[in-house]
């Protein structure tokens, strides 16, 4: 009986635990990589920015990527991968109407994706 | 992962509830809470295994959620007598001094050819010599048979009428007509077919007769021609 309780209590208080961390941890790296994103793109909008600002947001990325494997699906990453090489691509072209395009499909992943986590009834069924 | 925690709930208590409505039919040798987790556990741990773009840590967290809720349920199935029978069922008395319990059959979706079977595994062919016979919670078939039973089963009995109908192999198996039979419930005050719970038929002329809301009672005729089988 105090086993099982205990075994219970550890197993919830993990649970949950991990729940929470996530909770937090994929908000905060997609906020502060939103907010990489947001200042490429006012470089861009600008036409400021060049092939460096755009590697430098990607190798950013690219560090995220490796600890978000663990917590989001990998289908999620491979769709931000994807948008992010063809900005940086168009960013060093000088494509700016074109990176902008992607830049805002990047902000959009950014503020999305951590709400598709949320405990919420449309996440849920 | 909160997703993840709330759906294995929400899925867990989806199939343990309809896994104890649907009856004693669908399990075999375990409480119901414990066919669930088979069910799951297997799904559970397949899934990401199998798919790459689904984080391991996904079937981990869904795994230790039915672990938790295991815990929870074995809990509460032991300590808790109120819910014991709610997560486990009770036992069915399916045969009683008075003959089948067709009400107790019913509820757990089973019918009289699904219990004859149960007793002829359980090693009673004829329906006269058990006093109880019950399905427990976890689908066991147990029986009680009668102090004399072995000396009422001489021959094998075959199931004539079913829940109101003829069992046509049956009838030609023992060579017999349906008018026959007829002739036999008509003499017995019973006017309908469709009254009849089970009537069975044995070799030497013994039959249990069993009319829906009644007691059983057990005859003994002369098949036409003397036929023995």
């Amino acid at each position: 009986m105090v086993k099982s309780l205990t075994a219970i209590a550890i197993a919830t208080a993990l649970l949950f635990g991990l729940a929470l961390f996530e909770w937090f941890y994929v908000a905060e790296q997609f906020s502060d990589f939103g907010e990489e994103v947001q200042t490429l793109y006012d470089k861009t909008d600008n036409g400021t920015a060049n092939a460096e600002d755009a590697r430098a947001v990607q190798t950013s990325w690219e560090e995220r990527k490796s600890r978000l494997h663990v917590w989001i699906p990998h289908n999620d990453v491979n769709k931000i991968d994807d948008y992010m090489a063809e900005a940086v691509r168009l960013i060093g072209e000088k494509e700016y109407p074109l990176a902008l395009a992607k830049l805002e499909i990047l902000l959009h992943l950014s503020k999305c994706i951590p709400g598709t986590y949320r405990p919420e009834a449309e996440n849920i069924f | 992962m909160t997703l993840v925690i709330i759906r294995t709930a929400i899925i867990y208590v989806t199939l343990l509830i309809i896994m104890r409505l649907m009856g004693k039919r669908q399990i075999g040798e375990m409480q119901p809470f414990e066919l669930v987790i088979t069910l799951l556990i297997a799904e559970l741990a397949c899934i990401p295994m199998a798919d790459a773009s689904i984080p391991l840590l996904y079937g981990i967290i869904a795994v230790v959620t039915i672990y938790v809720l295991h815990e929870i349920v074995t809990l509460l199935d032991l300590k808790v007598k109120p819910l014991k029978s709610l997560i486990s069922g009770k036992p069915s008395l399916v045969i009683n001094k008075n003959g089948i319990d067709d009400y107790q059959l019913k509820k757990n979706n089973l019918d009289v050819s699904d219990l004859i079977e149960s007793l002829r595994s359980a090693g009673y062919f004829s329906l006269d010599s058990i006093d109880y016979a019950l399905y427990e919670s976890n689908g066991k078939f147990s029986a009680l048979p009668k102090e004399d039973y072995e000396e009422t089963q001489t021959s094998l009995p075959l199931v004539i009428v079913d829940n109101g109908k003829y069992d046509r192999k049956n009838l030609q198996i023992a060579g017999l007509g349906a008018d026959f039979f007829d002739k036999l419930l008509k003499k017995e005050g019973v006017k309908k077919l469709k009254k009849v719970l089970v009537l069975t038929a044995d070799g030497t002329g013994k039959i249990y007769l069993q009319v829906k809301g009644e007691k059983y009672r057990t005859l003994k005729t002369e098949y036409p021609g003397g036929k023995t089988w």
